[in-house]
């Protein structure tokens, strides 16, 4: 799998993604990389123009100058640097961001309406948890369909059918779970899936809807 | 027509305020002098319940009770209970075992657990070192692989974090009664 | 360095002198089946006759002091009310120690008068608030 073919284990390089792997899309491709990886490790992202990111794996949180607001989304270039993590000592002042926000981050902006390049067409998959998003301003269809996606397996194109969503929206989402390492997939055919496409008329009827009128969404 | 969600939680990890944040009216609060200094330094603490709500129409309301966190008062939680919807469990992240606090409280509210109607805030986590959000995901995933429930850092007195938390506790809720019955026990290699 | 006052439940003083006014209480009125002092957050100081403590009762009785408290406030009729829990076989009556974080409670058989049992509670709950305040 070429985008291994930079990333050394063990020793501090920096590293020159492949050339269509370039930008955010070489980072979200480092990091799920090192996240099939049993070794603790710790990233660096040095983003042009936006100062470098610290990633601390073991403690799930990273620093960085740049809040949210901010964040860039075609910068010119993310220099990918990786190194092994000592579990017991943080590299970041510690309690630092919570990591789940910045995986997906990458994850939804990094390969545009397209599926991450290590997706399979046609799998399905569910999440193992929740991501833990409290700095960033989600959508209520966000919400709607990480819910479903937490309680059934689905493509990407199955969950967009089933939430009323663009397809592209969906493919976004599913990435961003990919790249924050919550994601499973499913094995066999058994799998649970997501009902067929609700008619729209359902989804608006729920307290779902009625809140989210009430707050102003 | 009504909606009745509880807030539950250990001593000290902002159900009042949550309410507080969240209420249209003025929170109804039963607060005592506080005389288990061991447990939490505040100086009151809920003996009974905390009342709040939200009106969606003038026919529709959300009821949100807020029960006090210690045992003792168990028999407040059996009396609420029976006609909650969900529940939002909130644990501070400085709690002496936070871990196993959100355990404990799943175990106690199983039944709302099943219909994917609790959901979990993680408090004060910008201003306490503690466990990760994996640490608790992985407690829970060991607890019910089956079930996924929703953990997430809050911070009670944000308006945007409490209406997240809510907005995601009753999609979970709908989500899981649209889909009806057993779940897969399937994992990837 | 300051030494944290022990809470009132286990404070000796408060313990003893709780004790003797739930006893005198006892002989001045003979359709006094239980009474109990309590913390404001539901801890039990004492309870006489002594039962098989589980704590529950004085849980439950600042939970219902707590939340006739709130009736009352919403009502505007005052702060501290008396509670009075009127069943078939016995009467309830709970009030406030005057000036202190305690909470007394006590039943009364259902042929006393409801009168005498609110100015029974009221002189023990005042006379302890005094034996309190003066030690």
């Amino acid at each position: 799998m070429s985008p291994e073919s930079g990333l050394v284990a063990g020793s501090r390089e920096t590293v020159s993604p492949p050339p269509e792997l370039t930008g955010w899309a070489g980072a979200a491709t480092a990091i799920h990389a090192l996240q099939q990886m049993a070794m603790p490790m710790t990233l660096t992202l040095d983003v042009a123009e936006h100062g470098p990111i610290t990633i601390d794996f073991p403690f799930h949180a990273f620093s960085w100058d740049t809040p949210f607001a901010e964040f860039p989304h075609d910068p010119t270039s993310v220099l990918v640097e990786t190194r092994p993590a000592n579990p017991e000592q943080p590299t970041i002042a510690l309690p630092g961001r919570p990591l789940d926000s910045l995986l997906w981050m990458i994850g939804y902006t990094a390969f545009g309406d397209r599926p991450a390049p290590w997706l399979r067409e046609g799998d399905r998959y569910r999440l193992r948890r929740w991501p833990a998003l409290a700095d960033i301003a989600v959508t209520l269809d966000q919400v709607r369909m990480t819910a479903m996606l937490g309680n059934a397996f689905a493509t990407a194109d199955e969950l967009a059918a089933a939430a009323h969503t663009p397809p592209a929206d969906a493919r976004r989402l599913v990435n961003a779970f990919s790249v924050t390492g919550i994601l499973r997939r499913s094995t066999g055919a058994a799998a649970l899936e997501l009902p067929a496409a609700a008619p729209a008329a359902e989804a608006s009827t729920g307290l779902f809807s009625r809140l989210r009128e009430r707050f102003g969404h | 027509m009504e909606h009745i969600i509880l807030f539950a939680g250990p001593m000290g990890a902002g159900k009042t305020t949550a309410i507080r944040t969240l209420s249209d009216i003025e929170v109804v609060s039963t607060e005592a002098a506080n005389t288990d200094r061991e447990q939490s330094d505040k100086d009151t603490t809920t003996v009974a319940l905390d009342y709040g709500e939200i009106s969606i129409t003038d026919e529709e309301k959300v009821r949100l009770y807020g029960i006090p966190g210690q045992r003792r008062f168990e028999f407040m939680w059996r009396i609420l209970r029976e006609r909650a919807e969900g529940m939002v469990l909130l644990v501070h992240i400085d709690a002496p075992d936070a871990v196993a606090s959100v355990r404990e409280f799943i175990i106690e509210f199983f039944d709302l657990v099943e219909r994917g109607g609790v959901v979990v805030g993680i408090t004060r986590s910008d201003m306490a070192p503690g466990p990760t959000i994996t640490d608790f995901t992985d407690a829970l995933e060991l607890q019910l692989p089956e079930l996924m429930v929703p953990v997430m850092l809050v911070d009670p007195r944000d308006r945007g974090h409490m209406e997240l938390l809510l907005m995601t506790l009753v999609a979970n809720i709908e989500t899981r009664a649209a889909f009806g019955a057993t779940l897969e026990t399937e994992y990837s290699a | 360095m300051k030494l944290k006052a022990a809470p009132a439940h286990k404070d000796v003083a408060i313990i003893d002198a709780s004790t003797a006014i739930l006893r005198e209480m006892t002989e001045l009125a003979s359709s006094l089946r239980y009474a109990t002092v309590l913390t404001d957050d539901g801890f039990e100081v004492v309870s006489v006759p002594t039962h098989k403590a589980d704590g529950r009762l004085a849980s439950m009785a600042s939970s219902v002091q707590a939340l006739s408290e709130a009736v009352a406030r919403e009502l505007e009729i005052g702060d501290a009310p008396y509670v009075i829990i009127a069943s078939e076989a016995g009467h309830v009556i709970q009030l406030r120690v005057p000036g202190h974080e305690l909470v007394l409670a006590a039943l009364f058989d259902v042929a006393e008068t409801l009168g005498k049992a609110l100015s029974t509670s009221r002189l023990a709950a005042e006379k302890l608030a005094t034996a309190l305040t003066s030690r």
